[in-house]
């Protein structure tokens, strides 16, 4: 991530600006590789040696020095440094510094050049380089001196569409909640971007709109401190989750920047500003759980068929859900199964309270054991109609046991 | 109808049921339409609790999470007087709101004794991660218990445990219903942008502020009486100088520059005042700093005035004489235990480097930093050198010598360093060196500083 003096953006009638590079811009390319090639040679040299030769390359050229201050930070970001203690260094400080402590307690020096001699002398150094050297090995473990483990390499490309998604990450650790628009579709990215969405612990609304001629999904997207201030304190998991948003095909973002003691500006971005996804995405990869509950429903049932979840669900009134996973029957039927992990206390309730008694809505919902602790959860689940009929809990994982009665009954109600 | 509900959410409360004539009675809760729930912050847990039981309204409590628990304090120590006064304050004012007394002058001890009091499980916050071992240890000592530690890598919650703010801000989502007292030590910090957090998150009906200085620059005390409660004790150095805390004296010594050191002092000062000028940056409005890193950054000459400013910065804070005098001032007080504080590592480590001393700053590794601590403290090391970081809380109470070599200029940063040295001993006379280079920006901050009365009254 950028850290506020890397960002380059700019402000004209509350609307901001990031300044992108071109990924294609020969000179940045470049310098990128250059410092790439330092950065991958770094393994065993200290942080100063490392910080020194980046800079060379930094400082070489005049132009376009935040863009390179930056793009040095994201490859730092990626690099590894030995931090662990140097405890024969420790030792040795210990001792010389006891043995210090006497002589500046006890004695009387006429001058330093005394003091440093008695020093060495303690220290068993004794020609004139040596004692020069006694000083810089004192703290030769501070992180200036640390060496470079390893270094997670790039190419250069890569590096600038990194760069620019950092400058929009940047901006996002600023905001308080983002808008995202998304064009209605079945895509696998969807799945991974409402995993980013729970995963973060944020908090989400999504609603049906229509803009231009098109449908699409609202989700507006907070914490729940949200509702009482304009927190900044959900930014990193808006950061972070804007990952997510560049997979998907079609999207726009809308957020309110506020910079501290700043007057907050309006960031509009859409999948035309030309970033490319920086995380790998595993469209035809079968997420392990998936893999697990498909084998389990294939040893009791070969009349269901499993799939990750990949569209939105309509529920009552006008709000949607992203349910975990859909399940297909023989006969045609469809159900979605919704998950709720400890952490998802609020999500949780805001569904029973959507579902109300109805039980018109094909959405089955697990419920983790953890979560059913809380005797408020506890009591939601007993009193909701629709859990009463589509509800079930687990403790790890689901189990066939507690997830195959309610697929039977769904296909009993349909005959 | 359904009976009213309150539950615990990630730093707020949700309410569940509420009837409609209610509503306007409880200000802060709010219609969540993601949830479908009325919601609150936790912090107005026991202002939404007091409501309904003024209203006589039954209601379902899940969000607490914690229940009356027994604090013994293993050792009978009585209070000073002004120690009682502060406690009767507290808990006149609700048992809220924060209690401002001079370093030295014994908070923990009141913390220590308003736990055993309120008898509720307690977290206590603190703003570095030596203060958080300080705590742990006194806080085992006086009741004999297991005590949580929660940041700096560990995470355990017991009835007692002691966080940073900053690990607080994290995780006070997931623990801020377990705990009915939260202490917050140098409560200064609470109302930062983000460590506010920590106590918005949190359901503690009773909360106790503990710090010297409670004024903040930005005037952002009023935020910190609000989530804690307000200043319901107050006690300034010169009332209790010679009583509870040493005798004490600041002595400034105006140091002068090296003639190398000047001309490269005046040159870089004059390239930083240009650039200035030339770019219309006034640096006495708070927005002048953050101009002056923005428009140096743009050009190759502000890159320049930048590097001349931190040139400049640097020979004021760290000049050849201020050394001199640091080697001076150590052989004066052979045998006394000294504190030498810098504004910066760098400086730090140049002196420790210089006159081989153990160096402490947040560079620093645990067990490192508590052999230097604890080296300290009996005699094994009769010097530290620090930066920032024994600024606050951290008791040495042996150091009866402090030397400032260079510092930022705050008039808390001096009131807290000075605090270092004036814990109570048989005898003691406190000193307080502060070594100032002659004709640069640091002889007027230094002159803005002496107006604090910690400096009129000497």
């Amino acid at each position: 991530m950028l850290t506020k003096d890397l960002l380059r953006y700019k402000i004209r009638e509350g609307q901001i600006y990031p300044q992108f590079v071109k990924p294609t811009d020969s000179q940045l390319l470049s310098v990128s590789d250059q410092l790439i090639t330092v950065f991958e040679a770094s393994p065993n040299t200290q942080r100063s040696t490392l910080l020194e030769t980046s800079k060379h390359i930094i400082d070489s050229t005049p132009d376009n020095v935040i863009v390179k201050r930056g793009l040095e930070k994201l490859l730092l970001d990626r690099t590894e440094f030995d931090t662990a203690p140097n405890e024969e260094l420790i030792a040795f400080r210990q001792n010389l510094f006891t043995e210090t402590s006497r002589l500046l307690s006890q004695d009387m020096f006429s001058n330093y050049e005394e003091y440093l001699q008695k020093v060495s002398q303690i220290a068993g150094v004794e020609s004139q380089s040596e004692k020069g050297e006694l000083g810089d090995r004192l703290y030769a473990d501070l992180p200036n001196c640390q060496p470079v483990l390893s270094f997670k390499t790039l190419s250069a490309q890569h590096l600038l569409h990194r760069y620019n998604t950092a400058q929009v990450q940047g901006l996002l650790l600023h905001c308080n909640s983002l808008t995202l628009n998304l064009s209605e579709s079945m895509t696998a990215e969807l799945r991974q971007l409402f995993k980013y969405l729970r995963f973060n612990q944020l908090l989400s609304t999504i609603r049906k709109k229509k803009i231009g001629n098109d449908d699409c999904f609202q989700i507006t997207v907070d914490g729940p401190l949200n509702l009482f201030y304009k927190t900044k304190r959900y930014g990193m998991n808006l950061a972070n989750f804007f990952v997510a948003v560049l997979h998907q095909p079609k999207w726009e973002i809308t957020a309110e920047i506020q910079f501290r003691n700043k007057r907050s500006s309006r960031l509009y971005l859409n999948e035309s500003c030309g970033i490319k996804p920086i995380s790998q995405q595993f469209l035809a990869y079968i997420p392990e759980d998936i893999q697990l509950f498909q084998d389990m429903l294939h040893n009791k049932t070969d009349d269901w068929q499993i799939h990750p979840g990949s569209q939105f669900l309509p529920l009552p009134g006008d709000f949607y859900c992203f349910p975990d996973y859909q399940l297909i029957h023989t006969s045609g039927i469809e159900v979605w199964i919704e998950l709720f992990h400890p952490w998802h206390q609020g999500h949780l309730l805001a569904r029973l309270n959507t579902l109300g008694a109805q039980t018109g809505t094909p959405l089955i919902i697990g419920v983790s054991k953890e979560l059913q602790k809380q005797s408020i959860i506890a009591e939601a689940m007993e009193t909701s109609g629709h859990f009463s009929k589509f509800g079930f809990t687990f403790r790890d994982i689901p189990t066939m046991g507690a997830l195959l009665p309610i697929l039977n009954s769904l296909v009993d109600i349909d005959r | 109808m359904d009976p009213l509900k309150i539950d615990f959410d990630k730093g707020t409360l949700i309410l569940q049921n509420v009837p409609e004539s209610l509503q306007s009675q409880l200000p802060d809760i709010l219609w969540d339409e993601r949830t479908l729930t009325h919601r609150a912050p936790a912090y107005r847990y026991r202002h939404i609790i007091s409501q309904l039981r003024a209203h006589d309204m039954p209601y379902e409590d899940t969000a607490r999470q914690f229940t009356v628990k027994e604090f013994a304090n293993q050792k009978q120590v009585s209070p000073y007087p002004y120690q009682s006064e502060a406690i009767d304050a507290w808990h006149a004012n609700g048992k809220r709101g924060v209690i401002s007394l001079p370093t030295g002058a014994g908070k923990t001890f009141i913390a220590i004794l308003l736990i055993a009091d309120t008898q509720r499980p307690t977290l206590v916050h603190v703003p570095t991660i030596d203060l958080m071992h300080q705590w742990y240890e006194v806080l085992k000592e006086h009741f004999e218990q297991e005590v949580g530690l929660y940041g700096g890598g560990q995470h355990e919650l017991q009835d007692l445990t002691v966080t940073t703010y900053q690990s607080a801000v994290m995780h006070a989502p997931h623990y801020g219903n377990r705990f009915g007292l939260a202490i917050y030590d140098e409560c200064h910090h609470l109302p930062g942008d983000q460590y506010q957090y920590a106590a918005i998150s949190s359901i503690a009906p009773f909360r106790l502020g503990l710090t010297a200085t409670p004024e903040r620059v930005d005037g952002k005390e009023s935020r910190l009486y609000a989530l804690v409660g307000e200043c319901c004790y107050e006690a300034q150095v010169q009332e209790l100088s010679g009583k509870t805390l040493s005798e004490y004296r600041v002595v400034t010594i105006a140091v002068d520059m090296q003639d190398t050191e000047r001309i490269q002092y005046e040159e870089a000062r004059r390239t930083y005042l240009d650039f200035l000028k030339k770019a219309r940056i006034n640096m006495g409005t708070s927005r002048g700093w953050h101009t002056f890193l923005w428009k140096s950054s743009q050009s190759e000459e502000g890159r320049v005035a930048f590097k001349a400013y931190l040139t400049q910065k640097q020979l004021s804070f760290a000049s050849a004489a201020k050394q001199e005098w640091v080697w001076k001032l150590i052989q004066r007080h052979r045998g006394d235990r000294i504190l030498i504080f810098t504004q910066d590592n760098d400086t730090a480590y140049q002196i420790g480097t210089r006159f081989f001393l153990p160096v402490l700053t947040h560079q620093t590794k645990l067990k490192e930093r508590n052999a230097f601590l604890n080296g300290f403290r009996d005699g094994t090391f009769s010097i530290l050198v620090t930066s920032k970081v024994l600024n606050e809380g951290v008791d040495v109470p042996e150091a009866n010598v402090a030397i400032i070599v260079s510092g930022s200029g705050s008039v808390r940063e001096h009131v807290q360093r000075l605090g270092r040295i004036l814990r109570k001993r048989e005898g003691k006379q406190a000193v307080l060196y502060e070594l100032i280079s002659k004709k640069t920006s640091e002889q007027f901050v230094n002159q803005r500083r002496r107006q604090h009365h910690a400096y009129q009254t000497r």
